[in-house]
Formats: structure tokens, sequence, C-alpha cells
């Protein structure tokens, strides 16, 4: 192949790379840059070198400049082309260019536990006057693999995450710095174990805790999958990429209400991308990425040697920023290395333990501040502060109570149990041949009592006596009509009359036990004492932090229909005389679908348990995932949630979990999922994605038992199923086994 | 009375009796019949007195759905349960009476049939009206050592009044049946015991809580007849003596009144025992405001000490043997007619004074069984079938006479039912044999054996009938 | 040894199989299919989850109830039933003409042509533990069982019997019970194919599947 060849294809392709970033559309200055080649191409034999030459050069000065002109056209959905793109960069690309060495851990090409997760130990040299300096980092991340087959896209698998999380640890061990890199569309829905969901969640509550600094780089950051490896310290986001809660064609077919097999319109699908601000700009705005790193004009691709610098130098600084953010003498240094600019000044990356804590507390409050500003919260003035009072006063009495006393408290009963053992021992015989005799003595009494008692009328309260008014009638109670029980071929169950169904029976099948669900309400007359159930952050309300089209509407809707500001309710309630705080999902509202509010009001209800020294519950009675509408704002609630969650459990707490309904996605791939103890009700269907969206995103179906309750249990992501009947006694009898010995709390 | 149509949710010789008690009412009636059942007489009976349209084929006579669906169809306003099946189950009757399209459910109200179908509860408010009860505990347990403290009071309890060898009988609370109940002759086997009732409760009941009570042992078992309208009226209609049984605690013969102080001597007082179940059961049933035919079932010790056992809030397969003794105004009762009537809103329209008892009844319960072997029901074809008849001789049965007939395996065994009258015990014991004698039942099973019976089991019980 | 080419003849008369189909219980009766000649199928779907064609709505009780085909065929015939009319459980409501397909053609020989151990009563029937690690091992029509050998347990209100295998000795062909479910008296149990014949068995097995068209 001449040079010349070689030229004019490397022009033909990048025409072909510009078609289909632009997808379908007509462009004025495509059409030009394509008419211009052709009639190149026409001429080319007529031609002499010269003049091939001169155009040729002035058809690749037009290029760049249409390329550059193209640029600012770009859509949001364009840039989901580009990510999307075979040409686009990808991990290998960046281990040969960003880094100095590397050596890939556990996987070649396709001989791998998956392919679409790569994890490499590399390392960043560095000159400092004569020195050189070898800095160890752990490199991870999706590698979509320029197409191949085998990467499945960079969708990883919950095997691809668990490897992952394996070496996110060694780092820890190693105290070297993790540079993760994002190329995913999203996670592959696939329940065997560790299970999509549960893995990710598992993922996220590591990494809200890891001791060593985490720099990530998103160029597709889809949603679950991203959040994955996401969870970092300073997350700088390509120009080109994008962040999103959903894929915009997942959006597009929420948005049209699409049953399978249809396909949204690419207007759809281009709103949907726009509203849902997922491109680099939007998310920094937002607050969600620290920084953009500018890739060239259309996109970096593989030959983009100049942009590979640039992202080495701005990985580099991220993770020095880090450490120096974290160390004790941290300010002239880092001053110095902004204003200089100037990756040359070493800064060594492993963390003392100070550091480490000051790290993770770090993390914890920059992960806290986002998506407050766009928090409607309609609690009054008067009522925020004397909330505050309340908390704070709350603060000082559990110091006291349990840090204080409590510790004291602890080591006297300790000592007073072992005195206690050691006086049985030796005295043990004794006391109980004592304990007979005495008992003997009023014996005659007693026993004219107990004759009495065989015979005539006992007294006997049976049980909590419900009040009238106080009890709850399902709706699906008042219908004169029988249902038909889901397992009547195999079980032979007769058709159950609705009355007696959803109030005698509490929804269950007399015959076969199958769940029919039931609305949230009954849980709250049903499991936790009457009476005792208090609100609060009522006031917080969900909104509609992208002003996304019709959202307003649907959210005035779900607020009119269920009486409720937004799908989550937390309360103090008590069972069996045991306080706990609850955080409840309600499928009612938006499906249960959690955005800012919901989040910010479960972290509430996560700080509420800690200070106060109370067991956090979780009553999941149901949720759809994410809020799509909020976009970013939604999934950002996955590692926030999260975070509270942990540092609740860190200071000692017990959180508990119990699903209900349908329980799927974003949710249950963080906050609930992370739980040591998660239960569900018998009704429940629990998985990452429902069959609807594996169906789109796998092309499989599966079958139709798949996220039931019992296949959760088997493959070993839920604790343990409750009947719905048993969940008081369950609740409480969980309450009092894995609680400690000082109410619930270490 | 207005017109009536009553859906007979039953089988068997009751929807006989249901309907020939329609009939005597001039009140129409719906028959219903499943697959396996549709060579029962009833059948061929319903469609001869109330044509094509009073017989509906349904899937399954436990299915209530059909019942309705049926009831509905046919334009009925009223349903009798029979015995078995719906006849005691609350959730039906609160259907029947609170479904959109309401009916008149032929028995107790529904908080009745509630309130007495708890036999803890029973317990209680008998206590309460201080009717005796087994002793033991009159709530459920759940406490391990409060458990154990009853127990060892019970046994303390039964050597005070004179038992030798105490037993005590550990229940869960939740159960019935027969099962989950066992007994304990010693205290230091009680624990193992009480834990096994427990873990078998909570696996089977979700209720750990457990029953303790007194065995009593050598027992008659009398039952005594009543009747209330809706109207607040409450009468009896005498005791019956239900102590032969097979071994399956079924019974097998029936005798009324349930003893007979003037030609038998008793250990105790016995018309006083009579009198006072009777008051005492009156006593109840005046207390819940008892509204159909209900039966108030009774252990007698040896020692003629009577302990309440539990109630049925049904008409029972025995009830033609009060009915054969019971006399108003010189009629002969029919106790179905009456809870037909009472059922449909009637007044009871007599008092007790104007129930008069007229000598004795025996009712035996005739089956295809084989008494010397545990009584196991014996399947097969019946191929004769036949009797002579008397004037002092009812008998039901919804076994054809005029074809063989299959024993479907799906239902009670039970084939017929032998009431005979005599003006003594003595001529009744008399007719009873006479009519077992000439009582022809023949069939052959399919490998060709000889039908078993248990005839000779009850001519051989009529001798010691009412001997306590 | 039955004769295999007639038997087949007379098979490829009638080569299908009437199902009628009956009101599972009663209600009130909509029909969703009108015409006689429509073409109907059974459940599908790899998990069977996809119900067969809706044939007809039953409601009783406020609660509507889909009828759907049992199986693949043609709709041949309506009983005489009003559309809306109440009826009673157990009528005959259709009637679907199946055609047979391989496998059946080759249950209904084999049928013929095998021995057939039949259930001496009611109960559900599972293999004895030797015969099952045999038959897990090595798989239907490779496993031998002669007269006298214990080969099933019956398992019947909680009691277990040894069922004692009472015919002529050859090896287990095929088998007709699920130990999950009950057998009435008289069902088969098991296929039982003498030595001698297994390989004029497999022949006419093959020839079937090569030489039978199934109609659609």
């Amino acid at each position: 192949m001449t040079h010349i060849e070689k030229q004019i294809q490397d022009l033909t392709e990048r025409l072909g790379y510009i078609e289909d970033i632009f997808g379908n559309r007509e462009n004025a200055n495509i059409a030009l840059l394509r008419s211009k080649l052709n009639d190149f191409k026409a001429q080319l034999s007529s031609l002499d070198s010269g003049q091939l030459k001169r155009q040729l050069s002035s058809l690749g000065d037009l290029f760049l400049f249409l390329e550059n002109k193209l640029e600012k056209e770009l859509t949001p959905m364009d840039k989901v082309r580009i990510v999307r793109h075979p040409q686009r960069i990808c991990l290998k690309d960046i281990l040969e260019n960003v880094y100095d060495n590397y050596t890939e851990i556990g996987g070649k090409d396709e001989y791998s536990i998956d392919p679409s997760m790569i994890i490499a130990r590399a390392y960043i040299t560095r000159k400092v006057g004569k020195k050189t300096y070898k800095q160890p980092v752990m490199v991870m991340g999706q590698e979509k693999g320029h197409g191949e087959e085998f990467r499945n896209g960079g969708s990883v698998k919950p095997w691809g995450n668990a490897k992952a999380l394996e070496y996110m640890k060694v780092a820890e061990t190693e105290n070297i710095p993790i540079h993760t890199y994002i190329f995913t569309p999203g996670a592959f829905p696939i329940e065997d174990y560790p299970g999509a969901a549960q893995q990710i969640a598992k993922n996220i509550y590591v990494m809200a805790g890891l001791k060593v600094p985490v720099v990530a780089v998103f160029s597709e950051g889809g949603s679950g999958g991203a959040e994955a490896i996401g969870l970092a310290d300073t997350r700088i986001m390509l120009s080109h990429g994008y962040y999103s809660v959903i894929s915009p064609e997942g959006a597009a077919a929420i948005e049209g209400r699409l049953r399978d097999g249809q396909r949204s319109t690419p207007e759809l699908v281009e709103r949907c991308a726009r509203q849902l601000k997922i491109s680099a700009k939007d998310n920094l705005e937002m607050g969600y990425v620290d920084r953009i790193l500018q890739e060239p004009p259309l996109g970096a691709r593989a030959e983009n040697f100049d942009f590979f610098k640039k992202l080495r130098h701005e990985v580099i600084l991220a993770t020095d920023e880090i450490v120096l953010s974290v160390r004790g003498m941290k300010l002239f240094r880092a001053l110095a290395l902004r204003k200089l600019s100037n990756p040359n000044i070493y800064v060594r990356w492993s963390l003392s333990p100070k550091s480490r804590e000051r790290l993770t507390w770090q993390r914890y409050q920059k992960f806290m501040a986002m998506s407050r500003k766009f928090l409607l919260d309609n609690t009054s003035i008067l009522e925020k502060s004397f909330s505050r009072i309340n908390d704070y006063s709350w603060s000082v009495y559990a110091f006291l109570r349990y840090e204080f006393l409590g510790r004291h408290q602890r080591k006297i009963t300790h000592l007073a149990e072992d005195v206690q053992g050691e006086v049985q021992a030796l005295f043990g015989k004794m006391l109980s041949k004592g304990s007979r005799i005495i008992s003997k003595i009023p014996g005659l009494k007693k026993e004219k009592k107990e004759a009495c008692e065989l015979t005539t009328l006992s007294s006997w309260e049976s049980g909590i006596s419900w009040d009238e008014h106080c009890r709850y009638i399902s709706p699906q109670a008042n219908k004169d009509r029988t249902v038909t029980c889901p397992n009547s071929d195999k079980f032979g169950c007769l058709d159950l009359w609705a009355p007696d169904l959803f109030s005698d029976f509490a929804g269950v099948c007399s015959y076969c036990g199958h769940h029919f669900p039931m609305e949230y309400e009954w849980y709250l007359f049903n499991v936790f004492d009457p009476r005792s159930i208090r609100e609060f952050n009522s006031k917080i309300e969900s909104s509609n932090p992208l002003s996304f089209d019709g959202l307003d509407i649907k959210l005035e809707q779900a607020k009119k229909s269920s009486g409720h500001k937004s799908a989550c309710m937390t309360f103090e309630a008590s069972i069996k005389g045991i306080r706990v705080v609850v955080a409840m999902l309600m499928a009612r509202f938006r499906g249960g679908s959690v955005g800012v509010a919901e989040g910010e009001k479960f972290i509430r209800a996560a700080e509420t348990a800690r200070r106060k020294h109370l067991p956090f519950f979780a009553y999941i009675h149901g949720t759809a995932g994410i809020r799509i509408q909020e976009g970013t704002s939604g999934v950002i609630q996955m590692p926030r949630c999260t975070l509270a969650v942990r540092r609740y459990l860190e200071l000692g707490g017990l959180y508990l979990v119990l699903y209900d309904t349908n329980s799927y996605a974003g949710p249950v791939a963080s906050f609930l999922g992370c739980s040591p103890y998660q239960f569900a009700v018998r009704s429940a269907n629990i998985g990452f994605a429902g069959p609807g969206v594996i169906r789109e995103t796998t092309g499989q179906d599966i079958q139709p038992h798949y996220h039931k309750a019992f296949m959760t249990l088997s493959r070993g992501h839920i604790q343990g199923i409750w009947d719905r009947r048993e969940i008081r006694n369950n609740l409480h009898q969980a309450l009092m086994t894995m609680g400690g010995e000082f109410l619930y709390f270490r | 009375m207005k017109r009536n149509k009553v859906l007979i949710a039953n089988r068997g010789e009751i929807a006989l009796r249901i309907m020939q008690a329609c009939l005597d009412l001039d009140v129409e009636f719906t028959c219903v019949y499943t697959r396996e059942d549709s060579n029962s007489e009833h059948c061929t009976e319903a469609l001869k007195k109330g044509g094509e349209k009073a017989l509906y084929r349904i899937s399954s006579y436990q299915d209530p759905n059909e019942l309705f669906a049926v009831a509905d169809a046919s334009g009925c306003t009223a349903v009798h349960p029979g015995y078995g099946f719906f006849a005691e189950d609350f959730r039906f009757a609160r259907r029947v009476e609170q479904r959109s399209k309401k009916l008149s459910f032929i028995g107790p109200s529904w908080k009745v049939i509630q309130e007495l179908g708890d036999k803890i509860n029973t317990k209680r408010l008998a206590r309460k009206l201080e009717v005796p009860t087994v002793p033991g505990s009159d709530k459920p347990i759940f406490d391990d050592l409060e458990a154990e403290e009853l127990a060892s009071s019970l046994f303390s309890f039964q050597k005070e009044m004179g038992v030798e060898q105490p037993v005590i009988l550990v229940k869960a609370s939740a159960g019935g049946g027969g099962m989950g109940i066992e007994e304990v002759g010693d205290l230091d086997r009680f624990r193992t015991v009480l834990r096994r009732i427990k873990s078998y409760a909570r696996r089977q009941f979700r209720d750990e809580g457990v029953l303790i009570e007194q065995r009593i042992f050598d027992f008659n078992h009398l039952e005594v007849q009543i009747l209330g309208d809706h109207h607040g009226g409450v009468v009896h209609f005498g005791t019956r003596n239900c102590t032969v049984q097979s071994s399956g605690r079924q019974k097998r013969i029936e005798v009324a009144p349930g003893f007979d102080p003037e030609n038998i001597s008793y250990a105790f007082d016995a018309s006083r025992v009579l009198s006072d179940i009777t008051e005492y059961s009156l006593r109840m049933a005046r207390e819940v405001g008892y509204d159909s035919v209900g039966t108030w079932e009774w252990i007698i010790s040896p020692t003629g000490h009577p302990f309440l056992m539990e109630v049925n809030t049904r008409i029972q397969v025995e009830n033609g043997v009060s009915a054969i003794i019971s006399r108003i105004r010189g009629h002969e009762v029919n106790l179905i007619r009456e809870q037909i009537r009472v059922g449909l809103g009637s007044r009871l329209g007599y008092q007790q004074k104007d129930i008069v008892f007229k000598g004795m009844g025996i009712e035996y319960r005739i089956l295809a069984e084989d008494p010397d072997n545990n009584f196991i029901p014996w399947v097969g074809r019946i191929e004769n079938f036949s009797w002579p008849d008397h004037p002092w001789l009812r008998m039901y049965t919804h076994v054809p006479v005029n074809r063989p007939y299959d024993i479907p395996t799906e239902f009670d065994p039970n084939l017929a039912l032998g009431i005979v009258w005599g003006e003594n015990l003595d001529q009744a014991k008399r007719r009873g044999k006479m009519f077992l004698d000439k009582l022809v039942l023949e069939g052959f099973n399919p490998s060709g054996e000889p039908l078993k019976s248990n005839v000779d089991f009850l001519r051989r019980n009529t001798d010691k009938l009412l001997v306590f | 040894m039955i004769d295999i080419t007639s038997l087949l003849e007379e098979i490829k008369k009638a080569p299908y199989k009437e199902l009628t189909v009956f009101t599972p219980h009663s209600g009130r009766i909509e029909f969703a299919l009108k015409e006689a000649g429509t073409t109907v199928h059974g459940a599908s779907g790899v998990w069977n989850e996809k119900p067969g064609t809706l044939l007809a709505y039953l409601t009783r009780e406020g609660n509507r109830k889909p009828v759907y085909a049992p199986e693949k065929g043609e709709l041949v015939m309506f009983h005489d039933i009003d559309d809306h009319q109440f009826v009673q459980a157990g009528t005959p409501l259709l009637k679907i003409r199946h055609f047979l397909t391989k496998q059946e053609v080759i249950d209904i020989i084999l049928k013929k042509a095998l021995h057939l151990f039949l259930a001496p009563e009611k109960g559900r029937y599972y293999f004895v533990s030797a015969i099952d690690t045999k038959l897990k091992a090595k798989g239907l029509g490779h496993v031998n069982i002669r007269q006298g050998d214990e080969v099933l347990i019956i398992s019947r209100m909680k009691r277990e019997t040894v069922l004692v295998y009472d015919g002529p000795g050859g090896i287990i062909y095929t088998t007709y019970f699920n130990s999950s479910d009950s057998v009435e008296v008289g069902s088969p149990l098991l296929g039982v194919c003498p030595n001698n014949q297994v390989e004029e068995i497999k022949e006419v097995v093959a020839r079937i599947q090569s030489g039978w068209e199934e109609k659609q």
C-alpha cells in the first residue's frame, strides 16, 4: 500500500466514523466531506503526484476543520454512540499508553473468569531530580476491547465484579492506590451466585471504606455497572463520555411504555438522552464528577497519543491530590502542585494509619454533600431547628449512655458475670439443694390454688387485643369475588374468596401458602405495636431535579394518591416493646423508586438509628430501582446510602432488610444488598433486572420463577424467607438473637 | 312462609333427608353431586322429586365457589350445609351472609359457629358459666415452666380425686381431630413430650401453645340435643348415649335417652346427671344466643362426673334417634325440618313443656367395614340390599336398592342408618336385633371376596347398651 | 410380537386423536373462538410458560378464568352450548382433533409391543434404589430386569411396600409414571422389552422416526 492509498483509507475511515457517530442524521458538513472525498477518489487516476499531494492535504485540512465544527454539534446521543464505537479507546489502550508497565491479573483475552473486567498491577515511573520512583497502582475496569465479542461490550458478570472486589482488598493490604476505568453500558443482569445486584452491593460497601486512594475515570458510566467500581475519591470524566442511570434506549422504552419487541423512535431516545443530562458537562455541574478531561474532537480513539499523555498527567495529579489532602502537612504541597501543575513533584502514595482514617471520612463527607442541593425539604425552619436540637441532645445522651456509661457498665457487668459464674461453680450444688427445701415449705397453700385453677376460669390476655378501629382492612377485601391461586394447577388450590383471603388469611393461600401481594399498610398495622409508629422527615418531597418532561405531573399524582411526599417513609416504631428505626420503600409511590428525597430520607433514618443507638430496619414493600427521571442524581443515592449504612454498621448497629413484592435494581445493588441480614417475605421477587430488561439486554428468556424468593435464597443472596403471618414474631426473634446484649448495638 | 329455595350443599343420606324435609315444608330445593357420586340415590331422588332443574353437577363438594355459583344459577335463597363439609365452617357461613347476593344459612349464625368452634373459647365460656369441664388448662400455655407446674398439679389433683394411675393429655392448642395429642403417664416423661408437641405445633400450626388436660378413662359419651330460633327461643330434645364406637372413635350406635335409670342400676344418680347436663347445655346455649340445632357433647366419668367436651354447631348424623322419641302435641318430631324452619326465620312455636319424650330409640350405623380388623373400610360393589319395613323403623340410606352400587372411596363410609323405636329399652333392643337379623347386605369386591359389614358388631353390642 | 406394519397402517388411516374439552367447574361460559376449523395450539415455551390458545372464559363468583387449548390441533366441533350460558362442572364444550406426533405414534406402538407392567393399586411409585442408580447411570433401554426382581416401591398413605416384577424378563424400555404423581390402578408403570425383541423394536422406532409425517 502506498503512502497515498493509506492516507485515502485513513480519510475514508474518518468519514465512516463520523457517519457512525451522527447516526442517520443528515448534515451538510458530512455531506460536503462525503462528496469531496468521492470527487477526489473519482479523479484519482487523472491526477499527477503533485496534485494528489496538494488535494490530499487540503482534504485533510477540510476534515480537521469540519471535525472541529461537527464537534460543536454533538448531541448527547451522539456521545453515547462515541463511547460505544469500536474505535473508542479501551482499557487495554490505556494500560499500554498511560502506565509504564503492567501485568494483567487473572485473564488473557477470552481466558478469564470474566473477560469484560480487566485487573492489572501497573506502575508509573517518575523522575525527580536524578532519582527514579516507580509508583505501583492497582488498575481495574471494564474492557470493551474494540468490539471483541467475548468482552461482552464491557457488561460485567457478577463474578467479574467479585474479582475486582478481591483486588481492591489486595490493593488495600498493599497500601497502593486504585485507578478504575469505567467503560460499561451496565452490569450483566444474571442472578447466578454471587448475583449481579448483590455483588455490586458488596463492591460499593467495601469501596465505601477502602483505606487507599481511589481515582475513577468515566468513559461510559452505565448505572449499576459503573457504581461497582465507581465510588472514588476523585471522579474524572472524559469529555465525550456519559454517566447515566440507564441507557437512553432503556429510558425511552420505559417512557414510551413499550411492550417487548416494540422499538422506540430515535426521536424519543434522543429526547431521553438529552433530558437525562448524561454528559460530562451536566454531571460536573451537578457535582457528581470532579472534573472533565477534554478529549480530541469527536472523541478519543486509540491513535490519539496526546490524549493518553493528558490522561496520565490527570490521574497522577488526582492521586497526588488525594494523598496530599489527607496528609498532615498538606497545605503547602497541594498548593504548589496545583499552581505549578508540575507532575514531577514526587508524592509518596502509601498512607499512614491516621491518613487512612481521614481518607474514608473525607470520602463519606464528599458523597454526603452530593445531590443535597436538589433536595426539596418543606420542613419549616422552626421544625428544622427543633429537630437539630433534638438530634444534638440525642447525640449527647447517646454519648453519655453508650460511650461513657456503657463502657463502664459493660465492664462491671462482665465482671459481675465472671464472679457469678465462679460462685455458681463453687456453691452450685449447695444452692440447688437449698432451693428445693425452701420451695417445699409454702407448697401446701400453692397446690390448693392450683387445683382451683384446673377446673375454673383462669385469667388470660390473649396476645395483643387490637382495637376495632385500629385494624387494617385491605381494599382488596371489599370485593365479593374469588381469586385463583397461581399454584392451583400444581397443588389443586381452590379459588379463594377475596374478603377471606385479604383479611383473615393475610393474603396467603390457605391451601399452598402462596403469598398474594398486600399493601404496605397491612404491615404497619400487623408488624409493629399498635400506635407505636412515629414518622419523621415526612416533609421531604420527591422532586424533579432534571426537570424531566412529565415527571412533575406523575409525582403530583403519586403524592395525591398515596398521601405521602416520597416513596420512602421513615419512622420509629416498636415491636413487642423494642424500639426500631424503620425506612420503608412503598411500591405504590412511583414503584418505590429511589431518588434524591428517598435517598436522603434513608440516610437520615440510618443516622437517627445511629444517634439513638437503635436497630435499623429497612422494610422494602417494593422498589423498581432508581428513579430514572432523576438521572445521575438518582444513581448517586446508591453510594450515598451505602456509605451511611456502612457508617452505622461500623459503629455497631444492627441493620435488617426485609423484601416484599418486587425489589429490583439500584437499591438492591447497593444499600439493601449490602446488609448481612436480608430476609424476604414469601411473595418477594428480588433481582437486578426484571424479566423484560433481561430479555432486552441479553436476548434470553428467563424461566418463570427466576426472581422468586426461594430461588434467591438458594442462590445465597438472602438469609431467609418469612411467612407474612409470622413477620412480627420473626422480626422480634431476629432482633433478640442478632442484636447484642446492649440494645442491639455492639 | 314466603317462597324459599334451599341449596342442599351435601350428599348421601343427609341430602335425602334434607330434601324430604323441604318437601314436607313445601320449600323448593336444589341438589348437587360430583362425578364419583353420580350413582348415589340422592341424585335419582332429586330428579324424581324436583325435576331436571333440581340437580347440578359440581367439581367438588369441598369447593364453596361451586356451591355459590349453583345457588345463584338456580335461584336459591338459602343454603343447608348438612353435616361435615361446610357445616361448621364459620367462614362459609359468613360468606353466605356477607356476599353481595345474600342467602340464609340454615345453621347457627357465623359468630356462634366461630365462638363455639374454638375449643379454648368454649371451655372458657363453660367455666365462666360454672359448667364443668375437663380439669386442666383453659388457655394455651407457651412457657415450659408453667406447663410443667400445671402438669404436676394435674397429677396430684387426680391422685386426690382417687385416680390410681393418673394420665394427662398434652395437646397442641391450635390442633384438632386427634392430631398433635399425646398421653403422659408420669411426670419424668413430660418434658420430652412437651417438646415434641410444641415443635409439631410450631411446624403444623405456626403456634407453639399447648393445652394440658386430665385423661379420663372408661367414660360414657353423652350428648344433649339443643334447638334455638332467631328470636331467643331455646329448647332441648333430650340426651343421647354414643358410647359404642369403633376403634377410631367413630360412633356406631346411638341410644336416646342417654341413660335408663328405671331399668338399669348405675353407680351414681343417673337421672340427676341427665338433668344436669341438659341444664348446663341450655345455660350455654342461652348465653351465646344459640339459634339452630346443636349438640353439646359430654364425657361422664365412671363416678358420674360430667365434663363438657365440645359443642357441635350443626345437625348431627344421629339427630333421628332423638326425634323418634320426641313428640310435640302428639306428633313425632323431625329435627331437620325444625332446623330449616328456624333457619328461614320462623319462631319455634312451642315451649319446652310442649315436648314430650316417649320410649327408647336406637340408631345403628351400617357400614361396609371389618370390625375385627381395626374397622378397615371394605370397598367394592353392593349387589343386594334390603330390609323389611316396620312402623317402628326409620331407614335412611343413599344406597340404591334396585341396582348394584359401587361404594365410592372419596367420602364418609356410612351406608345406612337404621333407627328403631320401642316402648322401653328391652323392646327397642329386641326390635333392633330383629332388624339386624333380617337385614340383607351382600356384595363383592374386584377380587371376588364377599362384602364385610359391621352388622354382627352392632348385634353384639346391642345387649350391653346403656349399661355403665 | 405384534404386526407393526398393519398397526401403523391403521393409525395412518386416522392419524389423530380427538380431545374433548370439559368445563373444570361450573360458571358462565364465554367462547373466545366460535368457528370450527380454527387451528389451536397447546402450552409452549421452554418451561411451558406460554399458555395454549384461549378457547373460552369461564366466570364463577366474579372470577373470570381462561380455558386454554390443551394440545395442538384443529377445532372440529362445538357442543350445543349458548354463549354466556351457565354451565355445570364437567360439561363438554368442544372437540379438538389433535394430529399425532412422531413421539405419540411411537408411544402407541410401544404400548402395544412392549410388555406393560401395570400398577396393582393406586399410589405413588418409585424405583428401588438398586434399579434407580442403574437407570441413572445407563439410561432407559439398557437396564435388565427378570421375573421376581424387586423393582418398584409403592408409597400409599405413608405406607411403603416393595413391588416384585412379574412378567417376562427384558430391558426397561420406557417408564410411564412420575414419582411425584399418584398412579391409578391398572395404569402402566413400565414398558419392558424382552431381550430378543430389542432389535425389532428399535427398528420400528427408527422407521416411524423417518417415515411418519407430522401434520401441522
